[in-house]
């Protein structure tokens, strides 16, 4: 068990390895200078060549590359070039508002989606797991785009119910602002959720060991939540934690919709104003999160699954 | 038994798809959206949606089945346009991942040694990047517009279809065809080749369908942030439109995008999971 | 006459889908007495297995749609709601299953499943439910219960899963219990100690059993009374000796008589065929036909050494430790020697995990020796190139076991057969070489016009047919049968083993015959090497080898066999 998380612990060097190359292929190589941009278009010649030398872009490619692979591994980014600011305060400060969003509305999710999984399996082929089947499906089909307009328009700004956008950071006040992303994210997940759970739940039903629990006279339901629910955590703890690391980046799409000033809204500025040092900051901590993770996920696995030994 | 029935497992799943009625329902709308796809690049047999039909924001009904933007132009000739946009980004997308995907999950899952540890180690790099970040990134650096959008999706959409083709090559690899094959003298591109992968596109047709659709819900989001088509209508940027509009209660752009997309994603939906069923020989029987 | 404790009357079963029904129990109808043992028999699809769970009431409704009556103590089961059954089922009426592998839950303790029954019949608390799993641990022989039953079915052996399914069934004293092949997933030597252990259960706690099994060496140890079933129906029923000693239908002899059994070796087999036409009508069968035969062992002694191993050894790393460096290794194949003479059979037997098909792979070079040597004809190819092997591959060939999966799904029968011809460039053209094939399909006895047709289209004797003219398309002179009838029901495997021999004849074939089957190998075999852990224990004649084993191990296995009862094919002759 120790020589595995020291092992998978390693493995995080040739990823952040990795992670950087993809970084400095995208930034460095394919995309266009980031000075003018900087600078502005009034910029003159010598302003810009200052500006590369400055941000060690005048160097040849492969120091470039050192550059970034150094900073990854000293998790060193520097200051925003947009803002000026420290990254560390800019992620500290953002940090908060995304978990607001994020961890209740996840936790919801997943939990609702355990629940109607199991009363789909509970009555599979019959006519209410047809109809959450295809409810998921069908929710799974329309643009969370769509989803994110008319829930603001109809729920907040019709009716009233939600704030339509912004944010406050004390608690309870945040409450009002991040339900209506937070139902939402919550819609979005359920279909894709509730199928993944369903099959899942359905591959244990039909195993031999779901027979025996059966013929020793235990009723349809113990079998279900003792027997096979234990055997479909293990694949479902994967699934569900390995979404965790994402969940940190903040949800993109909502938080910038609602105007939450999380990291979602921080990374998709970032991105829109080409700045780097964000972008690097935030595509390697959630990869070193993602790595975590995924150990974290095999040591739930011995814990869930006897049959597993990390070796 | 006569000798004209015989069946192979490819015409035996085509012949339990079509049986399914739902299935084929959906196959018909993915054909009808396809051929309006196809006379929408050509020009023929499509409203246009260039000229101003009206006045602005004229609320659906005549002729205009779903009435006019800002500019006066027919919404369901955009819708239409939108069609192709789609479409093509699904098959754009399939055709750069689908086969990215096969070859390194191929290599991979039969050669395994070190070809897989350098190839694993690239997929878990690419997949500890958030998705939507590598493709906002990779749209940004390529220049706003539907050619990044390709590229994009095409480069990050290969990731899952080449885990899944890793496992199961590992898999169909000690499987005593694959022996046998191996046993009368055949070499590793024989059992790769004519033996394992036929064994494997099965995975490959249900994948090219989540493709599909993964393809167009992209292009709705990256058209809203700016990112996707410019100068055209699709999808996207007739929900992204929406976003002034609903306000003043003009619903038919955001309503008409909408329920195209709902129609074709939802086919592509119901028909990979009909294509699962008849294609996966795992669940014959059950 | 005292009330039969289960009195099953007109049971049908049909599984009833969308497209299409099938009727899997035809009407039966037959009694378990009390304190007996009533054994079915059957092939695979004969319904046997239906019948049991559709006693248990686990068959899915729909599919399956039940009718007739199953009189438990005079209540009809299919008449009970579900909550009255439940009661039943795993009290009353217990069941083992035949994968002990797969039918225990991996992620709980073994001892809370049996303690999980007791909770639910006999109302106990945890506690003394645990105390009582104990007892029965303790009860079905498994070593230190009150350790074991701590322990996760992945932690115990097959034969000490099946005990602790059979401690979970007879802990709340049930009046039937159920056997479903119980013993078939098992090697023979355990298979012997369970079956020893479910007639002691039987006996101390009065209990009446239903055998299901497909082995007849099995069904005549355990049963008083058989049904014999065959193709959905009940083709008879009868006291154990008498179905032996003078069965009356036609399958029922077939079947008893197909056995290769240890006493005897005919020179071929008889097959169900011989005795039953394909419409259910009995045949006369000639004395000739079912002649023993002596084997004449010496026969080919003075022809020259085809193959010859020389302390073979095949190990399997151990991956460990920090960057998974080797930190020990299998012994598959544990220095291994014979000689094997142009013409002959080497029947290889040993239990699961003995390492003979390791063996047979190695010999093949399909897998990479560790050290020692492998001459062919004279010359040592333990290390030739790849390109010269191939070549080689035309004189040596294998039928491997399970005739599902060494058929490509994709592949027609046509390709699958020329496939060996393209690959050496032989042949001819593709008609010549379709030709070739169409002639192996009749040689291996079936039809040349189904060339363009499916692997899955095929029954699995087919399937093993076209396996085995596979094999057989590059003309080779060594044919490796690695449990090549193991997974086919014993009429058809009956068929394929006279097939072999027939094809030895035609084509002077050389083989290596493995199989876990001691009556089988005895059958086909001139010569038996007996494996162990990776070692060739003990290897002679074969006649010798069943007559006078040597080595402990040896004995061992032979005496595990089902002794079943001495064949009377004299009383089958019509």
């Amino acid at each position: 068990m120790t020589n595995y998380i020291i092992r998978r612990l390693l493995y995080l060097i040739p990823v952040i390895f990795g992670v950087s190359f993809i970084i400095f292929i995208l930034f460095n190589v394919v995309a266009g200078d980031p000075a003018p941009l900087l600078l502005g278009k009034h910029a003159t010649a010598q302003q810009i060549h200052d500006l590369r030398e400055q941000l060690g872009l005048n160097k040849p490619l492969f120091a470039q590359y050192m550059d970034v692979v150094r900073s990854s591994f000293t998790l060193d980014f520097g200051r925003s070039w947009a803002t000026r600011q420290d990254i560390y305060d800019m992620i500290r400060q953002g940090a908060w508002p995304s978990l607001t969003l994020t961890i209740p509305a996840f936790a919801i999710s997943t939990i609702v989606s355990v629940l109607l999984s199991l009363v789909v399996a509970f009555y599979r082929g019959k006519g209410i797991d047809l109809f959450i089947r295809f409810l998921c499906i069908a929710g799974m089909s329309i643009s969370s785009v769509a989803y994110i307009l008319f829930f603001q328009y109809f729920l907040a700004y019709k009716m009233g119910w939600f704030e339509i956008s912004g944010y406050e950071p004390e608690f309870p006040q945040f409450l009002s602002y991040v339900a209506l992303p937070g139902i939402i994210w919550i819609v979005l997940s359920l279909g894709p959720d509730v199928r993944f759970f369903r099959t899942v739940i359905l591959d244990e039903i039909y195993q031999d060991y779901v027979r025996t629990a059966r013929a020793k006279g235990l009723g349809e339901i113990t079998v279900l939540l003792k027997h096979v629910l234990r055997n479909a955590m293990i694949p479902i703890i994967t699934y569900v934690v390995i979404q965790i690391p994402f969940l940190i980046l903040g949800a993109l799409l909502l938080e910038s919709f609602f105007s939450i000033p999380g990291l979602g809204g921080i990374t998709l500025n970032a991105l829109n104003s080409s700045d780097f040092p964000v972008i690097k900051a935030m595509a390697v901590l959630s990869s070193i999160a993602y790595i975590l993770f995924s150990l974290l996920t095999d040591v739930l696995y011995t814990l869930a699954d006897p049959r597993v030994k990390l070796k | 038994m006569q000798d004209q029935d015989t069946k192979s497992l490819w015409g035996d799943a085509f012949s339990r798809l079509v049986r399914d009625r739902w299935a084929l329902i959906s196959l018909i709308i993915v054909l009808a959206y396809s051929l309006i796809a196809l006379l929408a690049s050509f020009g023929v047999g499509v409203p246009d949606w260039k000229t101003s039909m009206g006045a602005e924001y004229l609320p659906p009904g005549g002729s205009l089945w779903l009435g006019t933007d800002l500019f006066g132009r027919d919404v369901f000739a955009k819708v239409i346009h939108g069609t192709k946009i789609a479409m093509s980004v699904g098959l754009v997308t399939s055709l750069i991942a689908i086969p990215i995907g096969v070859v390194i999950g191929a290599l991979a899952g039969y050669f395994g040694g070190w070809i897989d540890d350098i190839i694993s180690w690239f997929i878990t790099t690419f997949s500890s990047i958030p998705n939507i970040m590598l493709l906002i990134s990779i749209t940004l650096i390529l220049g706003k517009g539907l050619t990044s959008v390709y590229l994009a999706l095409g480069m990050t959409g290969w990731v899952g279809l080449a885990r899944l083709i890793r496992g199961e090559v590992m898999k169909h690899k000690e499987r005593e065809y694959v022996q046998a094959a191996g046993a009368i003298g055949g070499g590793h591109l024989r059992k790769l080749f004519i033996h394992i992968l036929p064994n494997v596109t099965h995975l490959v047709i249900i994948n090219t369908s989540l493709q599909f659709q993964t393809a167009i819900k992209s292009e709705v989001i990256l058209s809203y942030l700016g990112l996707g088509v410019q100068g055209e209508p699709s999808w996207g940027t007739m929900i992204d439109d929406a976003r002034m509009e609903l306000a003043r209660g003009v619903w038919w752009q955001l309503a008409g995008a909408t329920v195209a997309m709902f129609i074709v994603v939802l086919a592509f939906n119901i028909l990979g999971d009909a294509l699962r069923d008849a294609l996966d020989p795992k669940l014959k029987g059950k | 006459m005292e009330r039969p404790l289960l009195s099953i009357q007109d049971l049908t079963v049909d599984f009833i889908t969308r497209d299409n029904s099938m009727r899997a129990v035809d009407k039966i109808s037959f009694d378990v007495p009390m304190g007996k043992t009533v054994g079915i028999v059957g092939e695979s699809g004969s319904g046997k297995s239906v019948t049991s769970l559709a006693i248990m009431r686990l068959l899915p409704q729909p599919p399956a749609n039940i009718s007739g009556k199953i009189l438990f103590d005079g209540t009809d089961l299919l008449a009970l709601p579900d909550d009255e059954m439940r009661k039943i089922r795993g009290n009353k009426i217990a069941m083992i299953f035949q994968e002990p592998m797969t039918s225990l839950n991996p992620v709980f303790k073994t001892g809370a499943q049996v303690a999980e029954t007791l909770m639910l019949h006999r109302g106990m608390d945890k506690k003394t439910a645990w105390e009582k799993a104990i007892d029965l641990f303790n009860e079905v022989g498994i070593p230190n219960p009150s350790q074991k039953v701590h322990a996760y079915p992945h932690e115990m052996s097959g034969g000490q899963k099946q005990r602790v399914m059979i401690a979970m069934a007879i802990a709340c004293d049930p009046k039937l219990l159920i056997c479903d092949e119980p013993t078939t997933a098992l090697d023979v030597t355990i298979q012997k100690q369970v079956i020893e252990l479910l007639q002691g259960l039987q006996e101390k706690h009065r209990m009446s059993m239903l055998f299901i099994t497909h082995d007849l060496g099995v069904i005549a140890d355990v049963a008083d009374e058989v049904v014999v079933m065959y193709r959905s129906k009940m083709v008879e029923k009868d006291k154990t000796r008498s179905i032996f000693e003078k069965s009356n239908h036609p399958y029922t002899k077939g079947l008893i008589a197909c056995r290769p059994d240890l006493g005897a070796n005919p020179k071929r087999l008889l097959t169900v065929s011989d005795f039953m036409d394909e419409e259910g009508n009995s045949l006369k069968v000639t004395k000739e036909r079912v002649q023993v035969f002596e084997k004449n062992y010496e026969a080919k002694n003075d022809s020259p050494i085809l193959l010859e191993v020389k302390d073979l050894h095949t190990h399997f790393p151990i991956k460990g430790g920090l960057f998974g460096r080797k930190v020990g290794e299998v012994k598959a194949v544990d220095g291994v020697s014979f000689q094997l003479k142009r013409g002959k059979t080497l029947g290889l037997v040993g239990e699961s995990g003995c390492g003979k098909t390791t063996l047979g792979r190695t010999i093949l070079r399909l897998i990479e020796p560790t050290s020692g040597s492998i001459s062919y004809e004279g010359k040592d190819i333990t290390h030739l190139p790849n390109e010269q092997m191939r070549l080689l591959r035309r004189k040596m060939q294998i039928i491997f076991q399970d005739p599902y999966s060494s058929l490509n799904p994709r592949m027609t029968v046509g390709e699958i057969l020329t496939e060996p011809l393209v690959v050496h460039g032989l042949g001819g053209g593709k008609s010549e070489r379709l030709n070739t094939a169409k002639e192996l399909m009749e040689k291996v006895g079936l039809k040349a016009n189904q060339l363009n047709r499916y692997p899955h289209e095929f029954s699995g004797g087919q399937r093993q047919r076209i396996c085995i003219a596979r094999a057989l398309m590059l003309r080779p002179e060594f044919v490796i049968c690695d449990e090549s009838v193991s997974a086919l029901d014993v009429s058809i495997q009956a068929q394929v083993l006279n097939l072999l021999l027939d094809l030895q004849q035609e084509f002077k074939l050389t083989y290596i015959f493995i199989s876990h089957d001691l009556g089988v190998v005895n059958f086909i075999s001139d010569e038996v090497g007996v494996m162990n852990k990776g070692k060739l224990v003990e290897m002679d004649r074969a006649d010798r080898i069943y007559k006078n084993p040597r080595e402990e191990y040896t004995k061992t296995l032979l005496s595990a066999i089902p002794k079943g009862l001495p064949k009377n094919l004299e009383a089958f002759l019509s």
